[in-house]
């Protein structure tokens, strides 16, 4: 039985691995995958297409694939191909996800229930929606929820516009078929063109059509330079440090093309690519791709590694692994309390470890492309948080080994990587730091401290939920195991103590140098001064006798709703200088959470006679 | 005595200490929505007693108006805590090596709080704008004004006479210095919009200004008045009529002063058979025995996108006293700290041709970085030593 077990625990797990990596469907026909790595600036960032498409794609859907109306699923890149190259075929793909459609009151749009809509379903309501969102509350903060729904359908449609011109000038079909005969007689039209246009200033005889052709290419390409979304084009001499190299977008590369400078090849590969993809001709596709990747492999050795590693962490996804085999170590725990419990407590430490080992190659591999200590938003402080947790759950079931740690420590980690899973869906998840932050030094001190100080409160409130739980319900549970978990509590709660301190006080020390004020009871520093309480408190507590277990434990279920607080909760109000924004439908979460801890806190003082567990009985006995 | 001792050395007190002040500090973080940080920090943290009222703004407000909580202030829990820490090293506690890691923590702590209140006591945050090619010799706050009386009759220095603006809100009369005469505040308001009157119609007669003198006899202005903003960045326009006396207790006039008629209009002046007085109210300035050149200001973005990669002010420091000059690179996390005054680069404006520099004179700035040495090392002592113990105890 038990090595039926740990076959069967090791066969789900791989099999788990194994279906992560071949997640992604890859088309062979066309190197989509090539083309997926080509590097682009965008968002101050040079990072790869994959990852435009990627985060475009989750801000107007909510996700990373693409449902085509013949049913079929499409990848973020293939999207973006068929955008940029066969817009008349994206507009009809259902992109645009919008949640209460019946509440926009735009007639006929709302129908059967649907809440996914492609740029055609939404193109008869255009001028509807702009006059809408000229007259909505300009600033954000103070929006109503349908205000916010019409700012959101308003700037989406923007993104999808200027993401669908990023790579050449648009317009119909014809002009995407003929896009390098285009370049050429633009090319072959600025000397004529300047020339005639001179010539109608100094009041002489000119070409006139030279002149009207001139004019309208000049025209349409500065349309295109104020529109073009993504930065494709990289400067000809970089003699400047890589992040701060300035690339042009395809407008503004067409525009300098008057000024004299001849036109980047690049442009014309990228044109060469729609012109191939459009006419089912994959070899050219092909051709193209490797030459572009080798231009940039040679001009970028650095950037182009960077990008293509960072295409293929896309699409390993480390986070979604994880969260998978934390619930599924989890479930197993919850079984080994009933029944197999040596081999499912085994099986289970190695599944955390094994995740665990996944979820710090996810943290160092966004280190790596962004260059960067760990925490820098607060997505990545999620991330992060969940990875504290679960290191934390690790070393205390090495020295306990009953499986409640490591239940405890993955359930964490599941959750704070649904938060993050979450909070990805604002975009690229790995901006720019604004200068203020601009410090690795104590980016990597001060944040990364308090944010440990985060997962071992978490930890600690997690435990203290397992102590009310398993008193509650499980039988077996002794006096003996409730001594052991509140010294647990107490130890974690020592640790989130001691990180919590350390960190706010080298947050003031940090602030005392940028802004000349140690304090400035912020919301954000007021946060973390609470947790620093509230550990004071819990030891406090402890010290004195004040509380005994029970009460310890309902003292660190408080600490998961200060932390929470400290944590999410400041965001909310939107005040002070650590404030990065968070989405309203973040409050009911918020809200939630707060409520079911209180829920557990009510539970405890269910009276004693009700507790199943010989801890329970003891404690009737004792009173 | 002796249980009054044991009532302030308990650890019950210390508790429930705390715990009134994670409230505090939750109330004062939720009131800063309404009051803004500065305000809801004199409210709550620089106070005895503080009473939070339930927003209007907030869901079912209107309805929830009568729920008011009191609840003791920063100074009051500051004060008791050092009182219960103090009582509690004076009674319970012996200073053992055991022990010695929490002697650390709270003697860090201790000092902590002296240096929290040392700052709320003794330092002046105020900025600094200077030009590029510039340079200024005072800095300014906008959250606090002055009424000024500029002595302008000898040619290379002025003579400036300064009246906080919460002396003019009781109305009384005082003497300005170095001459005879005294001013009266006969309205003063902390915030308030000032506009140019229409053509005489009835409604506009109501908020006719009761000035007679200075700016007023060139432009005809209204007067309305406002409630303060306590939001970030806001400015509050003040704004006073002022009266003044001469010796015999005659009244020259009313003059409508306010920081928003500044240096862009015409100086107002008073003048009388001796003298001839600028009369002004605007921000309160500290001026400094140096001036500070701004020789170069950058503003970096990254490329494409509006987010700011660095500033910096490259700046030539010139010390009237000493003749000393002193060139410095101030930029974000890079302030100069220079005649007990530190300089941080704040903001800038004019299209990154202004630099604004961040001022702040604040004696105890070391305190903290030593406390935060104390407790740190006190706690890892403290909490190594438990953990130790407990290693000892998984091994047998």
């Amino acid at each position: 039985m038990r090595v039926f077990i740990y076959i069967l625990v090791a066969l789900v797990t791989i099999s788990t691995i194994f279906r992560q990596f071949s997640a992604e469907h890859i088309e062979y026909e066309y190197y989509k995958q090539g083309f997926s790595e080509l590097p682009v600036q965008v968002g101050g960032r040079i990072k790869p297409l994959d990852s435009v498409a990627r985060n475009t794609l989750l801000i107007l859907s909510g996700r990373q694939t693409v449902i085509a109306p013949d049913g079929s699923k499409l990848s973020a890149i293939e999207w973006f191909i068929d955008l940029c190259m066969r817009p008349e075929i994206a507009d009809t793909y259902r992109v645009f996800k919008i949640e209460f459609p019946d509440e926009l009151g735009l007639d006929g749009l709302a129908e059967k229930s649907k809440r996914y809509f492609s740029f055609n379903d939404l193109q008869p309501y255009f001028a509807e929606i702009q006059t809408v969102y000229q007259n909505i509350e300009p600033e954000p903060q103070k929006r109503t929820a349908y205000e916010r729904q019409i700012a959101e359908i308003y700037n989406g449609l923007i993104l999808y516009n200027n993401t669908l011109q990023s790579l050449h000038p648009t317009g119909n079909s014809e002009r995407l078929d003929r896009l390098i005969d285009e370049y050429q007689s633009y090319e072959t039209l600025i000397a004529t063109g300047l020339k005639a246009l001179k010539n109608q200033q100094a009041g002489e005889a000119y070409d006139e059509n030279a002149l009207n052709a001139f004019i309208a290419y000049a025209d349409s390409y500065l349309k295109l330079s104020q529109t073009a979304r993504l930065r494709i084009i990289p400067p000809q001499q970089n003699n400047q440090a890589e992040f701060l190299s300035d690339w042009k977008n395809v407008g503004l590369e067409l525009l300098d093309a008057i000024k004299g400078s001849p036109l980047s090849p690049s442009i014309k590969q990228y044109a060469q690519l729609t012109m191939a993809y459009r006419s089912n001709d994959a070899e050219t596709f092909n051709q193209g791709v490797a030459t572009l990747k080798a231009t940039f492999k040679q001009e970028y050795p650095k950037a182009y590694s960077r990008s293509q590693f960072e295409r293929w962490f896309n699409g390993f996804k480390p986070f979604a692994l994880s969260i998978q085999l934390y619930i599924f170590a989890f479930i197993l725990l919850l079984i080994s309390w009933l029944k197999w419990t040596t081999p499912l407590n085994h099986s289970a430490f190695w599944i955390i470890l094994i995740t665990f080992l996944i979820h710090t190659f996810g943290l160092v591999a966004r280190m790596y492309i962004q260059g960067r200590p760990p925490v820098t938003n607060l997505y990545s402080s999620a991330v992060f948080v969940g990875w504290g947790a679960v290191l934390l759950g690790i070393v205390i079931e090495r020295f306990y080994k009953n499986g409640i740690g490591g239940a405890m420590a993955s359930i964490v980690g599941f959750a704070t990587l649904i938060i993050a899973h979450h909070l990805a869906m604002t975009g690229d998840t790995l901006e720019m730091m604004r200068a203020v932050l601009d410090s690795n030094f104590w980016l990597a001190t001060h944040v990364v401290i308090i944010t440990l100080g985060y997962s071992a409160m978490f930890l600690a409130g997690a435990l203290a939920i397992a102590f009310i739980c398993m008193g509650l319900f499980s039988k077996n549970f002794s006096k003996e195991d409730a001594r052991s978990l509140t010294n647990m509590v107490y130890g974690i709660t020592c640790f989130a103590a001691l990180f919590s301190l350390v960190g706010t006080i080298l947050g003031g020390i940090w602030a005392d140098q940028s802004w000349g004020r140690f304090w400035g009871w912020d919301p954000k520093e007021n946060g973390a001064l609470m947790i620093v309480i509230m550990g004071a408190i819990v030891l406090h507590a402890r010290w004195g006798g004040i509380c005994k277990e029970r009460g310890i434990m309902n003292l660190a279920i408080c600490g998961n709703i200060i932390t929470a607080w400290s944590w999410f909760g400041t965001n909310l109000l939107g005040v002070g200088l650590h404030s990065y924004g968070f989405t309203d439908s973040g409050f009911f979460a918020m809200l939630l959470f707060i409520l079911s801890q209180l829920w557990f806190i009510g539970m405890s003082f269910i009276p004693w006679s009700f507790w199943r567990s010989a801890y329970g009985r003891n404690q009737l006995a004792k009173s | 005595m002796h249980t009054l001792l044991k009532f302030f050395s308990s650890l019950r007190l210390t508790v429930v200490l705390l715990t009134l002040s994670l409230v505090l500090i939750f109330f004062g973080t939720l009131d800063q929505v309404e009051y803004g940080i500065w305000e809801t920090q004199k409210r709550y943290f620089e106070s005895f007693l503080v009473v939070w009222s339930y927003p209007l703004q907030a869901p079912a407000g209107a309805s929830l108006q009568w729920l008011k909580i009191p609840l003791p202030g920063g100074y009051l829990l500051g004060g008791f805590l050092l009182i219960n820490l103090l009582a509690a090293h004076a009674t319970r506690f012996k200073l053992t090596w055991k022990k010695s890691g929490l002697f650390c923590i709270h003697f860090g702590l201790i000092l902590l709080l002296i240096s929290e209140l040392l700052t709320d006591i003794v330092s002046e945050e105020s900025q600094m704008a200077i030009d590029e090619g510039g340079q200024a010799n005072y800095s300014e706050t906008v959250l606090e004004n002055e009424l000024v009386f500029i002595d302008c009759s000898q040619s290379d220095l002025d003579t400036v006479h300064t009246i906080p603006t919460t002396l003019l809100e009781k109305g009384k009369r005082i003497a300005i210095p170095d001459s005879d005469l005294s001013v009266r505040a006969i309205q003063y308001y902390p915030n308030a919009k000032i506009a140019r009157a229409p053509e005489a119609s009835e409604a506009s007669a109501l908020n006719r200004t009761i000035a007679n003198r200075g700016i007023v006899e060139r432009i005809d202005l209204q007067v309305f008045e406002q409630p303060m903003d306590y939001s970030q960045d806001a400015i509050n326009t003040a704004t006073a009529f002022i009266e003044i006396f001469d010796a015999s207790d005659t009244s020259l006039g009313i003059w409508l002063v306010s920081n928003v008629i500044d240096e862009r209009f015409p100086p107002q002046t008073i003048q009388t058979k001796s003298k001839s007085l600028e009369i002004a109210l605007r921000f309160k300035r500290t001026y400094h025995p140096f001036t500070v050149e701004l020789l170069d200001f950058t503003h970096e973005k990254y490329p494409g996108t509006e987010i700011p990669y660095n500033f910096s002010s490259e700046v030539f420091v010139n010390d009237l006293n000493q003749n000393k000059k002193q060139k410095a690179l101030i930029y974000m996390n890079h302030p100069l700290r220079y005649g007990g005054l530190t300089f941080y680069q704040a903001s800038f404006a004019n299209e990154d041709t202004t630099s604004i520099l961040q001022v702040v004179k604040n004696p105890g700035w070391l305190l903290p970085y030593i406390s935060v040495l104390l407790m740190g090392l006190g706690m890892c002592f403290q909490f190594g030593m438990h953990f130790i113990k407990f290693l000892r105890k998984a091994k047998h």
